[in-house]
């Protein structure tokens, strides 16, 4: 109930103030392709064309995350080493001379990027593979691959659904790790995607119904296969030729009005109902407050008390903290009657843990010394001496 | 021992004595490249960047050359001594000679790494292992997050550090191999950024990714280490390194067409030494060394000076050589200086800073070639054997030399998967007579450090030190088994096969200083692979056979069988079955059946 009112009275905030609400101090990127092998080709053109737009409009590659299950460009198969194209023309090659790809081959599967999206990962590993954004970061989710209903293939090997997409944006909501979110999908049927989305501030669009094929554009002769698919070509045709630089005023109402269902050959979908004001709000966004970097600093006075402030945070925090102590005092005070015992079994079990793992390489040596020999013929002797003995008893005593 | 001083590498020799002037200062920088061209139209291209940091400096995060992003990296982790290596391709020993830096500077295909770390107890060590190739991976955008228990292994003779160490630290020495990690141009990049020009000026400038990952061989490598002089000064020196060999031809075609298109009738050379039958047939000449090539033809772009943070001492400001006979012509830009070395086969360039360096190589007809050594050993190994259960490994080692043996360590990380028996290793020698003898392995293996594997946990180490007699060729074979995964530890491309960790010969030499390491290549394992919907066949498949079972069963227990006399009794015995018999007879009559029941 609690947390309603928090929604609401926050709510009340942005509608009253929507011109401050419309701001966001980051802006942050995950692309992700979803298939492994050559023939899937398209999909990382795909993904490479719309990190090389997000990086022309300003987005650090700290700021984004770019995950490529195969390597295309390096890949003995490709007759032009180092470079991907996603046109015929072979004008741009999106690979280039400076790339970072953050989660690469094995790498990208569906546990790790859920872990990436919700930030539960282990403390080793690096900055650049988190996703770094807070409340204030608009994020760009971009995927592609091959899925179907309510699902999308990762490498051919395991699937993610449109449920476990939901709940990871629905803790990132609840993890305040995202202002806005736009998500973006093209595969086949990928509508389907986005339909169990619950978390407000999302905006997502699809490139293709349900019983709806997302085809390629086109296919390069020498490359060898098809370069890009058709969704997301005429995307980057509009984010090229009319989003020229971040200063550009054209909103995601004109980038979905660009959509042409007889050149995309399938009927892009877009859902509006988690933006807070529906479709009439979201189409005001801006195109650049998704694709574009902004370093816009929040001033917030240290003394507010409003929801969301800093002292509020905190004062949550320091309250969190003194529950937790005290369930854990709890804790310890019933393990502490029952079982009195239990922290004395504790430091065996890890010495028994350390003696194994001491076994490390040791020198094979041949053994011809006699002592061995003769502890071994001793040994043989004892127990013949035993059998006769045993034998000799036994008949003697029938 | 003679013989075997022989072999010692030119460029190292030449690079070392260009720079041993220079090696104990507090802080600076060089970077030199030298350019060899090999035999069957290659060539090969040596870059090489070193820089020194006090260890003072390094220890209060002072750093300068040392890109910090590293330097903190290493303090994290506790890590005292770092190499890195990055390596795609083959290189071919047999026509291009022995290896560059005597193969110090290279790795096995793949992504190698090794570091000693400076730990009270193994399993710090480990855990500080972890750390370091988790944020190296970050890093260097290579997933060397994936160096594990069971790709970690801790080689007891095969690496020795190359440091200088206090007594103090107590280190663990620990190696981690990703043998089927691809290196590409994301991996180039931050490799670019932590030299001091940032790849914009001097030699680095040259670097392309779309020459350098079309190379037929290159190794990028990274070394880390601390370096001590006589009177205690110790210096935090980084060493990084780019060797490839390219194709002249190859490189030289256009970057939008690379595909090869036939050579026109006209334009084909013919080798006229040949007799010919008609006149539309044509023998090529083979490849020559005397091509016409020049820097920008090869690498696509031209050298932007001199990178300013170089320290120039002594002979050090010739950063460019290159080794082709003195008789050969060469262009180069107006503003640099040539100096020709006494060796008759070495020239060196003295660059104009902030000026574009080219150098050219017109075609000429050369009576001279540059001499290339023979190489110490000649390694190969293959996995043998047919089916899905077992396998065989067989390692062959030559040793050229007609009159000294080679000593040397044979070191390899097999995957936990592939399960040796080394109680199978037998070793074959075949003398210059060309006569196989089978002779007992511990004829030829002096030492043998063995640490088993454990199923998913760690995988199989073994170090052998070996030694070849003079003009033979030795074949080690051993027998192993194929472990069967689970469902789901198969990759996603599992039908491709698994990769296996190319082998490392450690050469020990006592003419050198610095042993000569070999690596072999990196072998696919093919391992019984499930049909991956077997699971859903099985699902399928069980619950026909139940939906079977039960429906019998079921049909048994609640239906009663009887005679169609029982059936005609019981029926009329009750109301509801007399009814039902009427029903049945009227609509019997309606059809114009005759009744069957009586």
């Amino acid at each position: 109930m609690a947390l309603l009112f928090r929604f609401l009275q926050a709510f009340a905030v942005l509608l009253l103030v929507s011109a401050v609400a419309a701001e966001h101090t980051s802006n942050w990127a995950v692309l992700v392709s979803t298939s492994r092998f050559w023939f899937n080709y398209r999909h990382l053109a795909n993904v490479l064309s719309l990190y090389r737009t997000v990086k022309r409009l300003g987005i650090p590659d700290s700021q984004i995350i770019l995950m490529l299950p195969d390597d295309m460009a390096c890949n003995p198969r490709n007759a032009f080493p180092g470079t991907v194209y996603s046109n015929a023309d072979r004008a741009v090659d999106l690979y280039g001379d400076n790339i970072e790809v953050d989660y690469r081959g094995y790498e990208v599967t569906v546990e790790n990027f859920i872990r990436l999206l919700t930030d539960r990962l282990d403390e080793d590993v690096p900055r650049s593979k988190r996703l770094g954004s807070d409340a204030g970061s608009n994020v760009l989710v971009y995927m592609t691959g091959h899925g179907g209903d309510q699902f999308l293939k990762f490498q051919d090997a395991e699937e993610i659904g449109a449920w476990d997409l939901a709940d990871a944006f629905g803790q990132m909501w609840e993890k305040k790790r995202y202002h806005e979110l736009l998500f973006m999908i093209d595969t086949c049927q990928a509508n389907t995607m986005y339909t169990h989305f619950y978390s407000p501030n999302i905006v997502a669009t699809g490139s293709s119904e349900i019983d709806q094929s997302s085809y390629s554009h086109h296919a390069d002769n020498d490359v060898g296969v098809a370069v890009i698919d058709r969704w997301t070509y005429y995307v980057l045709e509009f984010l090229e030729t009319q989003v020229t630089s971040v200063t550009s005023k054209l909103n995601l109402g004109d980038l979905f009005d660009s959509y042409d269902e007889s050149k995309i050959h399938s009927q892009p979908g877009v859902r509006w109902d988690l933006f807070p004001g529906g479709e009439q709000e979201g189409r005001l966004r801006t195109v650049v407050d998704f694709f574009g970097n902004v370093q816009n600093v929040e001033v917030e006075n240290a003394n507010a008390t409003e929801p969301g402030s800093l002292k509020e945070d905190l004062a949550e925090i320091a309250r969190l903290v003194e529950k937790w102590q005290k369930r854990d005092e709890e804790y310890s005070a019933i393990l502490g009657n029952s079982t009195g015992n239990v922290t004395q079994d504790l430091p065996s079990s890890s010495l028994h843990l350390k003696l194994k793992s001491t076994v490390g390489t040791t020198k094979m040596a041949e053994d011809t010394s006699w002592g061995k020999r003769l502890v071994g013929i001793s040994v043989v002797g004892a127990c013949t001496a035993i059998w006769v003995a045993g034998s000799i008893l036994g008949r003697s005593s029938v | 021992m003679t013989v075997l001083s022989l072999f010692s590498f030119p460029f190292v020799a030449l690079i070392l004595s260009l720079w041993s002037s220079s090696a104990f200062a507090s802080s600076d920088y060089h970077e030199h490249l030298l350019l060899h061209p090999l035999p069957q139209s290659s060539l090969l291209a040596s870059f090489n960047f070193r820089s020194n940091t006090s260890q003072q400096s390094f220890d209060q995060q002072h750093f300068r050359y040392l890109p910090r992003a590293l330097g903190q990296i290493l303090q994290h982790a506790h890590t005292k001594e770092l190499h890195l290596r990055f390596t795609t391709g083959r290189w071919d020993a047999e026509s291009w000679g022995p290896r560059p830096w005597n193969g110090s500077k290279e790795g096995g295909t793949g992504v190698e790494l090794w570091a000693w770390i400076d730990a009270p107890g193994n399993e710090e060590a480990f855990a500080k292992w972890i750390t370091l190739t988790q944020s190296l991976s970050g890093l260097f955008c290579a997933s060397l997050n994936f160096v594990d228990s069971t790709r970690t292994t801790r080689p007891v003779v095969s690496f020795e550090p190359a440091g200088d160490h206090s007594a103090a630290d107590q280190l663990h020495l620990l190696h981690g191999t990703l043998p089927g990690e691809v290196v590409c141009t994301e991996n180039l990049t931050p490799f670019l950024k932590l030299l001091p020009c940032k790849g914009k000026a001097g030699i680095s400038s040259l670097f392309d990714g779309h020459k350098l990952f079309d190379a037929a061989w290159q190794s990028m490598s990274v070394d880390i280490q601390p370096v001590c002089s006589a009177d205690g000064e110790c210096v935090v020196q980084i060493e990084q390194t780019v060797d490839m060999v390219l194709d002249i031809d190859r490189s030289k075609r256009s970057r939008s067409n690379p595909i090869p298109r036939p050579v026109p009738n006209e334009q084909l050379v013919c080798d006229t030494s040949k007799t010919y039958n008609s006149d539309d047939t044509c023998y090529p000449l083979e490849k020559t060394n005397d091509k016409a090539w020049s820097l920008t033809e090869i690498f696509g772009r031209s050298l932007s000076g001199v990178c300013p943070l170089t320290d120039f001492d002594g002979s050090s400001d010739q950063s460019v050589c290159l080794r082709v006979p003195h008789e050969r012509g060469v262009f180069i830009s107006e503003e640099a200086e040539e100096i020709k070395k006494e060796d008759g086969f070495t020239r060196c360039f003295k660059l104009a800073p902030s000026v574009p360096f080219d150098l050219s190589i017109p075609q000429q007809p050369v009576n001279t070639e540059v001499p290339l050594d023979e190489p110490v050993l000649h390694a190969e190994r293959t996995i043998v054997g047919h089916g899905q259960e077992r396998g065989g490994m067989r390692i062959i080692f030559g040793n050229p030399s007609n009159t000294s043996a080679v000593d040397f360590i044979y070191f390899e990380s097999l995957p936990w998967f592939l399960r040796p028996y080394i109680h199978t290793l037998h070793a074959t020698i075949t003398g210059h007579d060309g006569v196989l003898r089978e002779v007992p392995a511990s004829e030829i293996v002096k030492e043998t450090y063995y640490r088993p594997a454990i199923d998913r946990e760690r995988g199989t180490q073994l170090e052998l030190a070996l030694s070849v007699p003079a003009a033979s060729t030795v074949t080690l074979t051993y027998d192993f088994e194929k472990a069967i995964l689970r469902y789901t530890e198969y990759p996603p491309d599992a039908n491709r096969g698994f990769n296996v960790a190319p082998a490392v010969i450690r050469i020990v030499d006592t003419a050198h200083d610095a042993p000569i390491y070999i690596r072999s290549t990196s072998l696919l394992l093919q391992l019984p692979t499930p049909d991956f919907s077997m699971p859903y066949n099985v699902i399928i498949l069980t619950s026909t056979v139940i939906a079977l079972a039960f429906g019998t069963i079921f049909n048994i227990l609640v239906r009663r069988i009887v005679t169609l006399d029982e059936a005609a009794a019981l029926g009329a015995q009750t109301l509801k079955g007399r009814i039902l018999g009427k029903f049945v007879a009227i609509r019997d009559r309606l059809r114009g059946k005759d009744t069957k029941v009586e």
